[in-house]
């Protein structure tokens, strides 16, 4: 090749990739900001802008412009709409809404979904559960025979609630089935209008913490976990996979700004999602129902192929490839980079049962903010003396003996014994307690009031 | 059959402005139907409205999809406009309902009406040539087949139905059971399609009456010629 023709290829090599550089990437996320679960690759990235930090900007992004958009949805299936209109390349939902969005872009000849990483998870399956109303005399699922339940369908919480009746062993003629939404269901709830609603996170807490409702069945009692997680379109993780790495470096980060104070986290987020700070509390604090962490263990993958099981039953859904639409790749990738052990990671699962045992009770006081307790005596006491103040509090937390969850202490069933209080989310459990110990079953204030007396009594 | 084509052409043109008053009429009775079922079902009034770049949509969509068949399913669900309730209780609100106008939907509706307009205008001042029970039974088929196709053309947005196709979340929200809504999803194009091929053979009937009603006439009047 004469030096001309070099020199022509050269510049026209030059020319390209100049083209190539100053492309503007569209990066077009969806999240749900009502949805707790998904906040750490959700509105915590967006608000701290943990995805700029991240993004690459050497080689050929040296000259690329970033354009980054984010749109917040109600629920998982208009995001999984908007990314096959390619509108979003990115979505971030929950088990049953993203095994839907795999299926569905499986189902087309031509574009496809990646299972990229998760955002955190339970164990067990808390996040979901099923409440009534907070007078009701319903205590337990075998109660709701003959009753109307309602529950988002197609939502995680629909899968919790036909597999918690089938353990139950209740079948769906026994029961009456009402499609709700989360807000009218909570709305009827206060009312009295439904008898029970099953709901995904942080719906019931949310219920819970505004006094309308008391929790009849955890997720976790299903023993399924409960994950949340990122999907991204494969043409866009072909473009541009360093950018998917940089997303899971930011999931990574937000957990960490989280876990760094979650008070902090909790009030910023209140203000940027609008649900209540004493609500994400029991989410996001130390002992709370979400372990962040990004990693997609094999446990995940039975549950999603679990719950996959559930909605082929239930609906005509189109098959999955799983061994195709998860991929660890950018996970892997993305800790290498952070100089963290992906691997020891992955294999790293926390149980709360395990994981809460012998955690402080805490008081939230809305002026002097949380103080922790590690005796029932020092807590019930602490809140007997605030009472007298007339101090204000926002919240308490004490943790359910059977499965180890975080409870708000005014729902909380409280069991006296020779040895103490214990705690308990259902009355069943501390019914049977009670009779086992010889105790006495309680709400918070009968403990308080307790406490009070055993108090005067030494005195 | 050309002479069917004909009358039927001929039909439309000699009542033209009739013809688009009666399409435009029922497409926009439709959707506004959809939208007081939704304020009738739920008990409010709809509190906002997003408008969408369809053409910018379309050209992406074009661009992004390499099957053409992905390109047409994907294309049929893209929205024009979104009329809704939000619900402020919680959080910083969240959609509740939405009445969507698709563009591929609207077409849908829009030839359903058009089909109707054409039979409704065939059959009228032809109800003395052709035999009751011909008239019925087209008048029949042309409903059934009417209504297969509204239903299939559903397209409301319901909060709790964040799985399933728009026009099966409409029979949910107006009432249909959930599960049997779940089971009924997937024979909405077969819905659509009898839809239409009954509304097509309802038409061809009550313009092959007119043909016959025409040469009836002929024939009587080539008689009195005589």
């Amino acid at each position: 090749m004469s030096i001309y023709k070099r020199l022509v290829a050269a510049l026209l090599l030059s020319v390209m990739a100049v083209s190539v550089q100053a492309e503007t990437i569209r990066i077009a996320i969806g999240h749900q900001s009502m949805c707790t679960d998904t906040y750490t690759a959700g509105i915590v990235v967006k608000e701290l802008k943990l995805l700029e930090k991240h993004l690459p900007t050497t080689g050929k992004y040296k000259n690329a412009k970033y354009d980054i958009s984010w749109s917040d949805y109600s629920s998982g299936g208009p995001i999984t709409n908007q990314m096959m209109a390619n509108r979003l390349n990115f979505g971030v939902m929950g088990d049953y809404p993203l095994i839907v969005n795999g299926a569905n872009f499986q189902k087309t000849d031509s574009i496809r979904t990646k299972y990229i990483a998760g955002t955190g998870y339970n164990l067990k399956g808390s996040g979901n559960a099923i409440v009534v109303p907070v007078a009701s005399d319903i205590y337990q699922l075998e109660d709701l025979v003959g009753r109307e339940v309602s529950v988002p369908v197609g939502s995680a919480a629909w899968g919790m609630l036909l597999k918690a009746m089938q353990d139950a062993e209740i079948s769906s003629s026994q029961y009456v089935l009402k499609n709700q939404s989360p807000a009218v269901g909570a709305a009827n709830i206060a009312a009295g209008r439904i008898d029970a609603h099953a709901d995904f996170c942080p719906w019931s807490e949310l219920m819970e913490f505004r006094g309308t409702a008391r929790k009849i069945y955890d997720g976790s009692e299903t023993g399924i976990p409960y994950l949340h997680g990122v999907v991204v379109r494969q043409d866009f993780l072909d473009k541009y996979p360093e950018v998917a790495v940089a997303f899971v470096k930011a999931i990574h980060e937000a957990g960490e700004w989280i876990r760094e104070d979650p008070m902090r986290a909790v009030e910023k987020m209140e203000g940027w999602t609008g649900v209540e700070k004493e609500v994400l509390y029991i989410y996001f604090s130390e002992g709370g129902h979400l372990t962040l962490e990004p990693s997609i263990k094999d446990k995940w993958v039975d549950a999603l192929k679990f719950n996959h099981g559930v909605l082929a039953k239930e609906m005509d859904i189109a098959p999955l490839d799983f061994d195709e639409w998860i991929t660890e790749e950018y996970l892997i990738q993305a800790y290498k980079e952070l100089g963290i052990d992906y691997l020891k990671l992955k294999e790293s699962i926390v149980d709360p049962v395990e994981a809460n045992v012998g955690r402080p009770m805490e008081i939230w006081h809305s002026r002097d903010g949380i103080s922790t307790y590690e005796t029932f005596p020092e807590f019930l006491s602490a809140i007997a003396s605030f009472q007298d103040t007339g101090a204000k509090l926002n919240a308490s937390y004490v943790y359910d003996k059977e499965t180890g969850l975080k409870l708000f202490g005014k729902t909380a069933f409280f069991v006296k014994n020779s040895e103490g209080f214990t705690t308990f989310l259902r009355k069943p459990e501390a019914d049977a307690y009670a009779a086992k110990t010889e105790g006495v079953v309680m709400d918070l204030n009968g403990a308080i009031e307790t406490q009070r007396e055993l108090l005067a009594s030494v005195d | 059959m050309a002479r069917i084509a004909s009358v039927i052409v001929r039909t439309i043109a000699n009542n033209a402005l009739r013809w688009w008053l009666i399409a435009i009429g029922l497409t926009l009775s439709y959707y506004m139907f959809l939208m007081l079922s939704l304020v009738v079902r739920f008990g409010s009034l709809p509190n906002y409205v997003n408008f969408y770049d369809w053409i910018s949509s379309i050209r992406m969509i074009i661009s992004s999809t390499p099957s053409l068949r992905d390109q047409i399913y994907i294309i049929r669900q893209e929205w024009l406009v979104e009329i809704g309730y939000m619900n402020y209780d919680f959080g910083l609100g969240l959609s509740e309902w939405s009445l969507v106008l698709a563009p591929a939907k609207m077409l849908a509706v829009f030839v359903l009406s058009a089909l109707v307009a054409t039979y409704v205008l065939l059959i009228r001042g032809r109800r003395k040539s052709c035999s009751t029970f011909l008239a019925r039974t087209s008048g029949a088929t042309a409903g059934m087949g009417a209504g297969c196709v509204g239903v299939a053309s559903i397209s409301l947005y319901w909060v709790v139905c964040c799985s399933t196709p728009t026009w099966v979340v409409g029979l949910a929200m107006l009432g249909l059971g959930v599960s049997t809504s779940l089971w009924i999803e997937p024979i909405g194009p077969w819905l659509s399609s009898i839809g239409f091929t009954l509304l097509i053979i309802s038409v061809y009937v009550a313009a092959s009456q007119s043909v016959s009603g025409d040469e009836l006439s002929e024939s009587k009047e080539i008689g009195r010629t005589r």
